[in-house]
């Protein structure tokens, strides 16, 4: 048994250049947003959200796809490292999906006045919330031998709801504004809003695998202590008879 | 600088809740390494004693 533990110290979850890049893109995006980029003529300083809000959105599907491709991989090789990274992204597709809708409702405020409307986008932002929010329920509450399959099952639904959220506003008229990338003749932004959003995608990104790999690491970790609690029983059960 | 106010909370909610995730997985580390190391000397106490 000895060294078990030396196994998740060898290297650290997330190299030190990863974390470095990851703080100084953050950084340079707050400049970007707060000082370089010009105020948007029609809202105002509070369209700056977008720069966060987007971002946070694009981060949310990636996670939902990488966690969706994971748990493909786990039904086919059962292999508990794909169960690891599916559990792990599909984590932070709560966590950015609460920056998203959050961000979104604090611009929706002074601008259309609500917080909140039932509208196509919104809808089924909220319903892609709640699937993962369900993932995380249902977890630790099924049975340790058909988690990882009754998991991934849930997550492989939430991957396929993806396309619905990002169809919606081009699918169904809504009140969330329409699309500026791809949105047709009338859609665009200036070349400085633009740059800002890339490289706020980019920053978001490292971050979010930043995250993914320490989420990664925890999980190895409580399955590893899991197996040694109940071989811990099993020995206590051998020394019984 | 209107709506300043709504620029500051939508900035300070989207970090806090990144951070906060991470500060919380952070946290969930540490106490499962101290109850894997707790773990790990237990059974090899146990394996001492039953080769005892």
């Amino acid at each position: 048994m000895d060294g078990m533990l030396s196994e998740f110290d060898d290297k650290p979850a997330v190299p030190p250049w990863l974390i470095a890049a990851a703080a100084l893109a953050m950084m340079v995006h707050l400049y970007l947003i707060f000082v370089w980029v010009p105020t948007e003529a029609t809202m105002g300083i509070v369209q700056r959200l977008f720069y966060f809000h987007v971002p946070a959105a694009v981060v949310q599907f990636t996670a939902c796809f990488v966690g969706g491709i994971a748990a493909i991989l786990y039904l086919v090789k059962r292999d508990n490292r794909y169960d690891d990274l599916s559990l792990a992204a599909n984590e932070t597709v709560v966590v950015f999906g609460l920056v998203n809708i959050g961000m979104g409702m604090l611009w929706a405020k002074p601008i259309w006045g609500i917080w909140w409307t039932w509208d196509a986008r919104l809808t089924s932002s909220f319903l892609l919330l709640f699937l993962y929010g369900a993932y995380l329920v249902i977890r630790p509450a099924a049975p340790v031998e058909h988690r990882g399959m009754v998991c991934a099952v849930v997550c492989i639904l939430g991957m396929a709801d993806v396309p619905l959220v990002y169809l919606s506003n081009r699918l169904f008229r809504t009140q969330h504004p329409s699309p500026v990338l791809g949105g047709g003749k009338d859609s665009g932004l200036a070349p400085e809003m633009l740059t800002t959003l890339f490289f706020g995608m980019f920053t978001m990104m490292l971050l979010w695998w930043c995250v993914v790999s320490v989420r990664r690491r925890v999980a190895r970790l409580e399955r590893a202590s899991a197996d040694l609690t109940r071989r811990a029983h099993e020995l206590d059960d051998l020394r019984r008879y | 600088m209107e709506n300043l106010s709504w620029l500051f909370w939508g900035y300070a909610a989207g970090w806090l809740l990144i951070f906060g995730y991470l500060f919380w997985i952070s946290a969930k580390e540490r106490t499962l390494r101290k109850k894997f190391s707790e773990l790990q000397e237990a059974m090899e106490e146990r394996w001492k004693q039953k080769k005892a």
